[in-house]
């Protein structure tokens, strides 16, 4: 599809998005709302060519987007000063344990679901001798 | 001078040659720790700095790349439509395995923050760290956190989870690709998930899965406290 279609595509999505987002009683994402649309009409109508350069683009230099919005760091460095220690500790402890937790959760799912697809053989196997 | 500073084309340039020296200074290197974003940032704040530009002057330009951050979040939905087939194989473990690493991220930096007796602005702004810059950013501005420091967070998150992926894989055993790609994502989102690629395509392929759906999660569950 043309790139200007593609783009005005995506950003059409987005615009009914915002549109969602705000009709809704309760405060969610726009741009959330955006990529479940987006999903569903991945699965129904679209096809992937159809919005590839465009989401190529988006996808390929995403980190580019959030320049703006780190450089206000600038305006917020007596507060990083202020909590050097703690925000630290949170950072190192807090990804180090959901690390672990979904780690150990993902072991123990897939085990629970291997012992319960064997034990279903087994009965298969043993009610028809 | 002070029309070129006062033209939103200051910000933009600025913000393009600082994140293709980042993604230069990255590909030469090779390191996680060289993110192109933590660069670019770095870069723009010594630039401004440096020459005594106020952040305003920045910012004029820097709200029209802002403006793209919707269209590349509903970009994601890509990433998550390509793993699609396997998300539908690995149901069962990838949500509880990000369901669990989603609230053990928000409710460990919610103790540590009590602990710690920060405010509750800086509180908000710190909950959202271990998902996706784009969705992390809406979380905070909507309990109302400082978005500055959430990208921060967010982005050093993610580097830290990097670095540390072959260490952390060794100290808790972990050997199934599945839970390997899964408690990357989970816990260092995308830069996590660029580590993840380098281990296989098996890794990488369940760590962009769980981006989405840890996100996802992470709105949710921020839904229900607020």
């Amino acid at each position: 599809m043309k790139l200007m279609i593609q783009i005005g595509l995506v950003f059409a999505v987005c615009l009914v998005g915002e549109g969602a987002s705000a009709a809704l009683p309760f405060p969610f994402p726009a741009s959330v709302i955006s990529m479940l649309i987006l999903l569903l009409l991945l699965l129904t109508v679209l096809k992937v060519e159809h919005i590839r350069e465009k989401t190529d683009f988006l996808l390929k230099n995403m980190s580019f987007f959030f320049i703006p919005a780190g450089v206000g760091i600038m305006g917020q460095f007596d507060v990083l000063r202020q909590n050097l220690f703690p925000l630290l500790v949170i950072l190192v402890v807090s990804t180090l344990l959901t690390f672990a937790v979904t780690a150990y959760t993902v072991r123990a799912v897939i085990c629970l679901q291997e012992r319960f697809r064997s034990k279903r053989i087994e009965k298969r196997d043993g009610a028809a001798p | 001078m002070t029309q070129i500073l006062e033209s939103p084309l200051f910000g933009i340039v600025l913000s393009i040659f600082a994140y293709e020296l980042g993604v230069w200074i990255h590909k030469k290197t090779g390191w996680a720790a060289a993110n192109p974003l933590l660069i670019a940032i770095l870069l723009v704040v010594a630039f401004l700095s440096a020459f005594h530009i106020p952040l305003e002057a920045y910012q004029t330009g820097g709200d029209f790349i802002s403006l793209f951050l919707a269209p590349a979040t509903a970009s994601l939905a890509i990433s998550i439509y390509n793993q699609f087939s396997l998300l539908k194989k690995n149901l069962l473990p990838v949500l509880a395995g990000c369901a669990a690493g989603a609230v053990t991220s928000m409710g460990s930096v919610y103790l540590l923050c009590k602990l710690f007796r920060l405010d509750e602005q800086l509180t908000a702004s710190l909950l959202p760290k271990s998902v996706t810059t784009p969705i992390a950013i809406e979380i905070a501005a909507q309990n109302g956190g400082l978005v500055p420091v959430t990208v921060a967070m967010v982005v050093l998150t993610g580097i830290l989870g990097a670095v540390a992926v072959p260490a952390l894989l060794k100290l808790f055993r972990v050997k199934n690709p599945v839970e390997a790609g899964l408690a990357i994502g989970a816990s260092s989102h995308a830069v996590g998930t660029s580590r993840a690629l380098e281990l296989g395509e098996a890794e990488g392929a369940m760590s962009s899965i769980a981006i989405g759906v840890s996100g996802l999660l992470t709105v949710l569950f921020s839904m229900l406290i607020s």
